[in-house]
């Protein structure tokens, strides 16, 4: 990896149903990822996704190209909601780029966003970047 | 006496150990939709982010804790970090230990950093998760 490689994009559709089945295997059954009623007494617009689970598929971006086994370190600010619509689910769009690299260990910056917004901030992981041992 | 600086540094037992199977990990995996190989077949390993199924279970002592007065629907998520020294694999028994790292009172609402060791029943270390709560408190 080099600074300026550039990841695959990864667009990614969320939809209620995931939101469940985040709930059911993450134990996080906050109902303001499950009911527009909750979500709405809570000042949201209706139903958003699980922080968590954002970040976890925008890290696909990095293990569909690496695998899971290489990633040393991720950190992410939740900087908007993911509003997940009945009908439509919400697109989660990802790109990833090699910022730097030192100490076999790469740098890599995540922009993550849905529509317009940037749901994720500060969006950064780091990958042992272990040449050879592959 | 609700939520405060002194809290800082407050640690909470681990908690009881939770195995790794690959069913749960299959689970996790396509509630992402995640279809990596690593995560199937005979030996799967978790995705790097199942962490937080064992970083939700040690917050959880954090809201079972009257002395801080937090509460779930008070609180949101608002930065997370993991730092992994390898991945989880089926067939693993973890356990997870909380520590409040730093409170910062900012009324109407508290920053609270919360620092997670996730090691194996063996005492392996394999995951740190820090995160930053943001939780109401009382003006």
């Amino acid at each position: 990896m080099r600074p300026g490689d550039v990841f695959p994009e990864l667009r990614a559709r969320l939809t209620r149903g995931q939101l469940l089945a985040y709930a059911d295997a993450s134990g996080d059954q906050n109902q303001i990822h499950q009911r527009d009623d909750a979500a709405q007494a809570a000042g949201l617009p209706g139903v958003v996704a699980h922080g968590m689970l954002t970040m976890g598929l925008a890290l696909r971006a990095v293990t569909d190209a690496v695998g899971p086994e290489r990633v040393a370190s991720y950190s992410v600010r939740f900087a908007k909601p993911v509003v997940v619509d009945a009908a439509d689910g919400a697109e989660v769009v990802v790109r990833a780029e090699v910022k730097a690299v030192a100490d076999q260990l790469a740098t890599v910056a995540l922009d993550v966003r849905c529509g317009d917004d940037k749901v994720l901030g500060a969006a950064t992981v780091t990958v042992r970047d272990d040449e050879g041992a592959r | 006496m609700p939520i405060s600086a002194e809290h800082a540094g407050r640690a909470y037992p681990a908690t009881e150990p939770l195995a790794v199977t690959a069913a749960g990990i299959a689970a996790f995996a396509r509630a992402l939709g995640d279809d990596n190989p690593a995560y199937a077949g005979p030996e799967p390993v978790a995705p790097p982010t199942f962490a937080v199924v064992l970083a939700q279970r040690a917050w959880q002592q954090l809201f079972d804790d009257p002395e801080l007065g937090l509460s779930l629907d008070g609180t949101i998520h608002a930065d997370q970090r993991f730092a992994w020294s390898r991945p989880l694999s089926a067939g693993e028994s973890v356990r997870a230990r909380a520590r409040i790292e730093k409170v910062r009172l900012r009324p109407p609402t508290a920053l609270v950093t919360v620092a997670v060791d996730i090691a194996t029943s063996d005492g392996e270390a394999v995951c740190q998760s820090v995160s930053t709560l943001m939780t109401r408190v009382a003006p």
